[in-house]
């Protein structure tokens, strides 16, 4: 336990729940970011244990962002959050890197145990 | 497409998955809660269906797609199965069986049953109606990958998966890291739409096996079911073809052949005295022997091959004449020729179906007796020597020995002052034809036929039948079989100027007996060997052979037929050969001391001696 987490959704709303969820369970959430390219770079910075990644955020969206950082460290663990109807995108997400996926609305049960397979 | 050429193949491969059908089905009996049967039973159906509807046997394929809608449904939901599907299910096997039966004999009446149709439909329609949230799958079948190497795995998605495609892609991540993935079906594009329902299956080539696949792409999340089943065609270890038994058949007499030329040759090369010659006659004798071993095992097979249909007709005959009876088989990998395990399929139905009927008691009459109100009967397959045994024993009511022996004195079978019979003369007895202690013959046995028509069969194959009964405590009978037919092992032996073969199934030993060992004990003559005291026959006396006097010392070779040990005495022991067993319709008034008849290296003929009839002569 006590793993880091690196948090990026374009809505604070999001951000929140997903943050409660994760702390709640005993992660750590060491930091936030509102877009693709902020994810990139405090990824970097980071180097959290675990990624949770938007699909859709402005500037970049959270595809490409996958695929800089997973050309940057292949090993990144990267957990796509997606709404209902983007199966395109989430298969488009998985074949750029990401290892799972969790579907909005969020079931907090759903979500710790895709977190636990990405980082199991 | 001249379907004729492939009849018999469906034939043999319907059996096989009905076989496992009706087997499934029993299991699922047990233990109602059980998730297991039903994929089985859903994969025979499912093939059958297949193999049915591309050979145009309409009646089978549609009573099969109608099964194949219930099991689906069934498969997906979470209740235990209801007795009445149960029956269903039941009524389905027969039905199939039959259908199967009529299409490949091209019979007219090969028409479909209306009403179990109907009533599989009914109870698939009942089904959907249980309510939104245990709602089945629509019924659709697993779809089978296409064409490629490795084991098949076929993968579930839950129900409620979100985005299945998406998950879909990421089990094959997990597959690809294991191995290569073929033949994905459906394939890449269909998993994207939204008509994909969750289920795809793949051939996964690479190292890992089922347990390992299973784990890791369970580990891909909401899976609900990964089955990974070893592919015949592909699978490295298990490369099979299906030969013609004839052909087999065919192979084992040409080696038997080959068995008696060997040894004319090895008796030559002995007189000739020529060392090319001999290293020749060793060489042919090397192959002969790996070759004849390898056509014996060929034609082994496991005794659950015909053991597997006994639960299902052991269950319906209880049902049929109201015992509770709890059926267990034993020892189903033990292996017997083909041959002798087709003939002994009969035989076995007599007993079993006697031991039901007449060795367990109603479920009150036991309770009166203080037993389980379920009767048990096991049927058991045991290695012994050279030779197989097959028991059926129950803890029924036994022989009513005091009503056999009335019934046989009425019928002058047994001379009126006999008062009391062993096992052995119980046998002799029950043997009789038209003797039967049931009180009223049933439909299922109590004809009086049964036992003297399955010991016919078992002596036929070189076998042995033998009865063990105890009045309250049940009966076993004991059937002793060569695990071969065809070519055995012998002892040949010399009485006068007759040679005969004795096969080594059932002898223990053969000894120089020593001053002292030889003894009259209670008027006969006696072996003690060791200190057990074994009654002596002398075959020559048996036989009644005049040539010449007899050598002043005999051999004696002991047979052993499980608790039974006797000796008999020869003029000379000959050494062990292989011998060819030629089929021996003996004549009327033959002693019963012979079984079959052999040629010997020299070409001269040579009976062979049965083991059980001798022991029986000597006791």
């Amino acid at each position: 336990m006590g793993q880091r987490v690196l948090v990026c959704d374009d809505a604070i709303f999001m951000r929140t729940m997903i943050g409660d969820i994760l702390t709640s369970a005993g992660y750590e959430v060491i930091g936030e970011a509102e877009t693709g390219v902020q994810a990139i770079e405090r990824y970097r910075d980071l180097k959290p244990d675990l990624v949770t990644m938007d699909i859709v955020m402005p500037d970049m969206g959270g595809i490409d962002a996958v695929r800089q950082i997973v050309q940057e460290d292949p090993n990144a663990k990267i957990l796509m959050c997606s709404a209902m109807g983007q199966q395109a995108l989430v298969v488009e997400a998985i074949q750029a890197g990401a290892k799972d996926f969790v579907v909005k609305p969020f079931q907090p049960s759903r979500v710790l145990e895709a977190v636990q397979r990405v980082l199991g | 497409m001249d379907v004729r050429r492939y009849a018999d193949l469906f034939l043999a491969e319907s059996r096989e998955h009905l076989t496992a059908f009706n087997h499934l089905l029993l299991e699922w009996e047990r233990d109602p809660a059980s998730r297991e049967p039903v994929g089985g039973i859903f994969r025979a159906v499912h093939s059958l269906k297949g193999m049915a509807a591309t050979l145009g046997y309409t009646v089978v394929a549609d009573l099969a797609h109608r099964a194949e809608n219930l099991l689906d449904v069934l498969r997906g939901g979470a209740q235990p199965i209801a007795p009445p599907q149960l029956e269903l299910l039941f009524r389905v096997a027969d039905a199939l069986e039959s259908a199967v039966g009529a299409a490949v004999a091209d019979r007219a009446d090969a028409t479909s049953d209306a009403a179990l149709a109907a009533a599989l439909d009914d109870e698939v329609a009942r089904l959907a109606q249980g309510g939104a949230r245990n709602a089945p799958r629509p019924p659709a079948a697993m779809p089978l990958p296409g064409a490629g190497k490795g084991p098949v795995v076929r993968v579930a998605l839950r129900r409620d998966a979100a985005l299945p495609g998406a998950r879909a892609l990421l089990v094959l991540r997990r597959a690809e890291a294991l191995g290569t993935v073929q033949g994905l079906n459906p394939p890449l594009a269909e998993i994207g739409s939204d008509a994909f329902d969750g289920r795809f299956s793949f051939r996964l080539d690479g190292a890992a096996g089922p347990a390992a696949i299973e784990a890791a792409l369970k580990g891909a999340g909401e899976v609900e079911s990964v089955e990974v089943a070893p592919d015949g065609a592909d699978a490295p270890r298990a490369r099979h073809i299906r030969v013609d038994l004839r052909r087999l058949d065919g192979l084992m007499n040409l080696i038997g052949e080959l068995v008696v030329a060997r040894g004319r040759l090895a008796s030559m090369g002995r007189r000739l005295a020529e060392p090319d010659l001999d290293d020749l006659v060793r060489h042919v004798s090397r192959l002969s022997e790996s070759l004849q071993r390898e056509i014996v095992a060929a034609r082994m097979v496991p005794v659950w091959q015909v053991f597997d249909r006994f639960p299902r007709m052991v269950r319906d005959l209880a049902r049929q004449t109201g015992r509770q009876v709890e059926f267990a088989v034993e020892g189903k990998e033990i292996e017997l020729d083909r041959a002798i395990l087709d003939e002994i399929a009969q035989p076995l139905v007599h007993l079993l179906r006697n031991a039901v009927d007449h060795g367990i008691e109603p479920p009150e009459e036991r309770a009166a007796r203080g037993k389980p109100p379920a009767g048990q009967v096991t049927l058991a397959a045991v290695r012994e020597r050279s030779s197989v045994a097959i028991r059926v024993s129950d803890d029924g009511r036994g022989i009513d020995r005091g009503k056999l022996l009335r019934r046989s004195r009425e019928l002058g079978l047994v001379a009126a002052g006999v008062g009391e019979m062993d096992d052995e003369e119980l046998f002799r007895l029950l043997g009789q034809s038209g003797l039967s202690t049931a009180e009223q013959v049933s439909d299922v046995s109590g004809r009086g036929v049964g036992i003297n028509a399955a010991t016919t069969a078992v002596r036929t194959l070189g076998g042995t039948l033998e009865v063990h009964s105890e009045e309250g405590r049940g009966t076993t009978f004991t059937i002793r079989l060569p695990s071969t037919l065809a070519i055995v092992r012998a002892l040949l032996a010399r009485v006068g100027a007759e040679i005969y073969a004795l096969p080594l199934t059932h002898v223990a030993e053969a000894v120089d007996p020593r001053h002292g060992e030889l003894q009259r004990q209670d008027g006969r003559e006696t072996l003690v060997l060791r200190g057990q005291p074994l009654p002596l026959l002398r075959l020559r006396e048996a036989l009644d052979v005049a040539d010449g006097p007899p050598p002043a010392r005999q051999p004696v070779i002991v047979l052993e037929m499980g608790e039974r040990r006797s000796a008999v005495a020869v003029d000379a022991l000959l050494g062990l050969h292989d011998i060819v067993v030629k089929p021996f319709d003996a004549p009327a008034g033959t002693r019963p001391v012979f079984s079959g008849a052999t040629i010997l290296d020299d070409g001269a003929p040579a009976l062979i001696l049965d083991a059980a009839g001798l022991i029986r002569a000597g006791a």
